[in-house]
């Protein structure tokens, strides 16, 4: 019976979100106050009976009610509660309900936040957010219905949650990053609503600033989440493996990046409106994109969930219905005068204009070669291929250089023209120190510098030079550091995050030490100042898996301080499927990562040996980078118009 | 001319540079980074030469899974029940390696038409099947 109340909650708010996107319009259209107004009764209506039916899928989840397909084959009783909760969201079904509560939450947010905005304003973008939420309703009850009974007879026992997914970094991954792809309608609809409207470019940028840089910040941690997940729960000891579905993150990230730096040209001046309008629309495809990538299997992934053309052709349909209607509105309504004004090669124009080119064409390359296999199928009849890592890689170094070097600048541009051009010799002169600094420590600890680790210092000391050091230097004395920092807090925090995400990358990809080896017990093996030596391999049945847990003992060369780490490797029987849960040693400066492998007989068992040196750095970085995002945000927030 | 104008015709051309420079970077980077996925049967029928770099993929056959004895070194044969590939690799095998599942290996063609791996490729749940290798094992029946 509650599954049913729940399936009827859904169909209530696909009811009110249809209303919600024609009632105004007729209201508007007609010109008549009384119907415009509803838009928020029916906004609220339709998130109070969405999140109603999400709770009656969860509950469902809780009591173990198998009678529901998406249950049963997501779900069993040995599973610890918590997990049940977060198995909710575990698959396709569950995930898009997720999905649209939590647009539902951005839209009623925006619903409070927007009160000094104009109403007719207000009401516009409600109506293209009641017609997302719509469209992404329909989508679950017509293809993916969470609430299907399997009817006369229900199993009594479900099949698992995939064992993966059995963990506490995935219980928040998919919320954060559904935050962020979401959160991007908000930009969008915003977007249309002014265009609709005719809004001064300076006034409707304003306003979507906040928002953009707020879903940005989810869109960061929530890959930041998935990545330090996949480094600790896959064994393989990676940080990012160009998946197509993390492109399909990664994708949206770079162009709300480029969207919230564009924007702060409109605000101030004016000028790039246009870019602006078709950056907000962008954001919005790319995300739409990506849930069409994940949702129809088209391509391999680790995230495929399930393998259903029907879904996709109703994705790509909500896809063609939104972007072609923005772009007709785009290239017919659009009003919001583009205002030119002249700016020298040496401004804040030119520094954001260069920064949103490479951000957006480093964008539609990643997107180009995640696509390119499909389209290559397409061509020549059904052969197939993959794109490499090695393509992303060459790819996104020359980007990643020229978007540091900006980034070294960002604090000391100014609008139109820069009289005073001092500052570059000063940056020059301390990135140089810094690097000679950088140079001596790390051919002290590793005994070489390589060419990775060479570029990332000097990326890391140009932009903590521009960002940090010369600031600092520059403006000694408590008020006018503080006021230095209240001022440009977010945009220090989030360009320091990129210089330590950089440096993280450049010493994790360059120092790594990996090995393969073959340890009997009391076997020894050293690597890297380690001595590692295998103490015992047992085996044990647990409350829902069987486990072979390995001892090894580390032995710190320098120090002889001891430690004992255990690997396992776990078969889960209702899931018919195995996982490593690797050992790791964390440390701020490097983790000791081993992963057990396979029983080669005679009591030898193989591992993986892994010395990553600064990886933590990387999801440092990303944390800071969304920090400042969010400080950025709430200030946007504040200075409204 | 009108400065604006000039300007315009600035941020054209360093647009257009630009994105020249990306597509040839993207052109460059994708053809030597495309690995062309081979099924047992196109493996054997196409002329590959001898250091070619490849993926390929099947399921594995049925006892042909050998380990040399308390090394890393292991030798299996992928098919699509019509040829075969005998496939090396030494190192940790993914989780769900097992004979008769679908696997997709990464790899050099060595002598004789076999495959030294470098990266196996497993299943990562019991219903989940490579595409490419349930597109092969489909062709294969529908034939």
């Amino acid at each position: 019976m509650i599954p049913e109340i729940g399936h009827i909650f859904l169909i209530s708010a696909l009811v009110f979100s249809l209303a919600g996107s024609l009632i105004p319009v007729y209201g508007i259209i007609k010109k008549d106050e009384l119907l415009i107004s509803t838009y928020k009764s029916l906004l609220l209506a339709t998130s109070v009976f969405t999140f109603l039916s999400f709770l009656i899928l969860i509950y469902s989840f809780y009591v173990d009610d198998f009678s529901l397909l998406y249950v049963a084959m997501n779900s069993n009783t040995n599973l610890p509660f918590y997990y049940k909760l977060t198995a909710t969201w575990g698959a396709h079904e569950g995930s898009l309900i997720l999905w649209i509560s939590i647009l539902c939450l951005w839209s009623v947010f925006y619903l409070f936040k927007s009160k000094a905005q104009g109403e007719l304003f207000r009401c516009m973008t409600i109506i293209v957010l009641c017609q997302i939420i719509f469209s992404f309703l329909a989508f679950t009850i017509f293809t993916s219905n969470p609430f299907e009974r399997i009817l006369p007879i229900s199993p009594m026992e479900g099949i698992e949650l995939n064992p993966l997914l059995q963990d506490f970094a995935f219980t928040i991954h998919p919320p954060l990053l559904y935050a962020g792809y979401s959160g991007l309608s908000i930009p969008f609809s915003m977007a249309i609503a002014s265009m609709l409207i005719g809004y001064k470019s300076t006034l409707w940028a304003g306003l979507i600033r906040p928002w953009a840089l707020l879903s940005g910040a989810f869109l960061t941690l929530g890959i930041c989440l998935g990545s330090w997940w996949a480094y600790y729960e896959l064994g393989w000891g990676g940080w990012w493996f160009w998946d197509p579905v993390e492109n399909a993150a990664f994708v949206p990230w770079l162009i709300s990046v480029a969207l919230f730096h564009s924007l702060i040209v409109t605000h101030n001046k004016g000028v790039f409106s246009r870019w602006s309008l078709l950056l907000t629309i962008l954001a919005f495809a790319s995300c739409l994109l990506g849930t069409f990538l994940v949702r129809s299997g088209v391509l391999t992934s680790v995230h495929s969930f399930a393998l259903d053309p029907e879904r996709g052709v109703f994705i790509l349909l909500i896809f063609a219905y939104f972007i072609l209607s923005s772009l007709l509105i785009f290239a017919f309504k659009n009003k919001s005068e583009g205002r030119e004004k002249s700016y020298s090669f040496l401004s804040k124009e030119f520094g954001l204009l260069l920064n949103n080119l490479l951000l957006v064409i480093l964008a539609l390359s990643i997107m180009f070669g995640t696509l390119f296999p499909m389209i290559y199928e397409a061509f020549t009849g059904g052969k197939q291929i993959s794109v490499g890592a090695p393509y992303y890689e060459i790819l996104i170094l020359p980007f990643a250089i020229g978007l540091a070097l900006l980034q070294g600048l960002a604090m000391y541009l100014s609008w139109t023209k820069i009289s005073d051009t001092s500052f570059i010799t000063r940056i020059i002169l301390e990135s140089i120190i810094a690097f000679i600094l950088f140079y001596l420590l790390v051919y002290l600890f590793f005994g070489k510098v390589t060419s990775g680790a060479f570029i990332a210092g000097i990326l890391f000391c140009w932009i903590i030079s521009g960002n940090l050091v010369d600031p600092f230097l520059r403006n000694l004395g408590f008020s006018r550091l503080k006021k230095i920092v209240l001022h440009r807090m977010g945009l220090i925090f989030s360009h320091l995050g990129t210089a330590v995400l950089v440096i993280g990358i450049g010493m994790v990809t360059s120092y790594s030490l990996q090995n393969e080896v073959k340890l009997s017990k009391n076997d020894d093996y050293v690597l890297g100042g380690y001595e590692f030596k295998l103490k015992d391999v047992n085996i044990s049945e647990k409350q829902n898996y069987e486990t072979e847990r390995a001892v090894i003992e580390m032995k710190d060369l320098s120090s002889t301080k001891r430690t004992l780490l255990i690997t396992e490797k776990r078969f889960y029987p209702s899931a018919k499927q195995a996982t490593s849960e690797a050992a790791i040693k964390p440390g701020f400066f490097q983790d000791v990562y081993i992963t057990l492998g396979d029983n080669l007989g005679k009591g030898t068992w193989s591992f993986r040996i892994q010395i990553k040196h600064f990886v933590r750095w990387i999801w440092l970085g990303a944390i800071l980078i969304s920090l400042g995002m969010i400080i950025s945000s709430i200030k946007q927030f504040k200075v409204k118009n | 001319m009108h400065p604006l104008r000039k300007q315009r015709i600035y941020v054209i051309s360093i647009i257009l540079i630009g994105s020249s420079l990306a597509l040839f970077l993207v052109l460059s980077a994708l053809s030597r980074n495309i690995d062309l996925f081979y099924s047992p049967s196109q493996f054997h029928d196409s002329n590959l030469k001898e250091g070619a770099k490849i993926r390929a993929g099947g399921m594995v056959q049925k006892g042909s899974f050998v380990r040399v004895p308390d090394e890393l070194e292991v030798s299996f044969v992928i098919t699509d029940f019509n040829k075969s590939i005998l496939v090396t690799y030494s190192g940790i095998l993914p989780n769900l390696f097992s004979e008769n599942s679908g696997v997709v290996v990464k790899g050099i063609v060595g002598k004789e038409k076999t495959l030294e791996a470098f990266e196996v490729l497993a299943k990562h749940d019991e219903n989940y099947m490579p595409p490419e290798v349930q597109k092969t094992l489909k062709s294969r029946s529908d034939s």
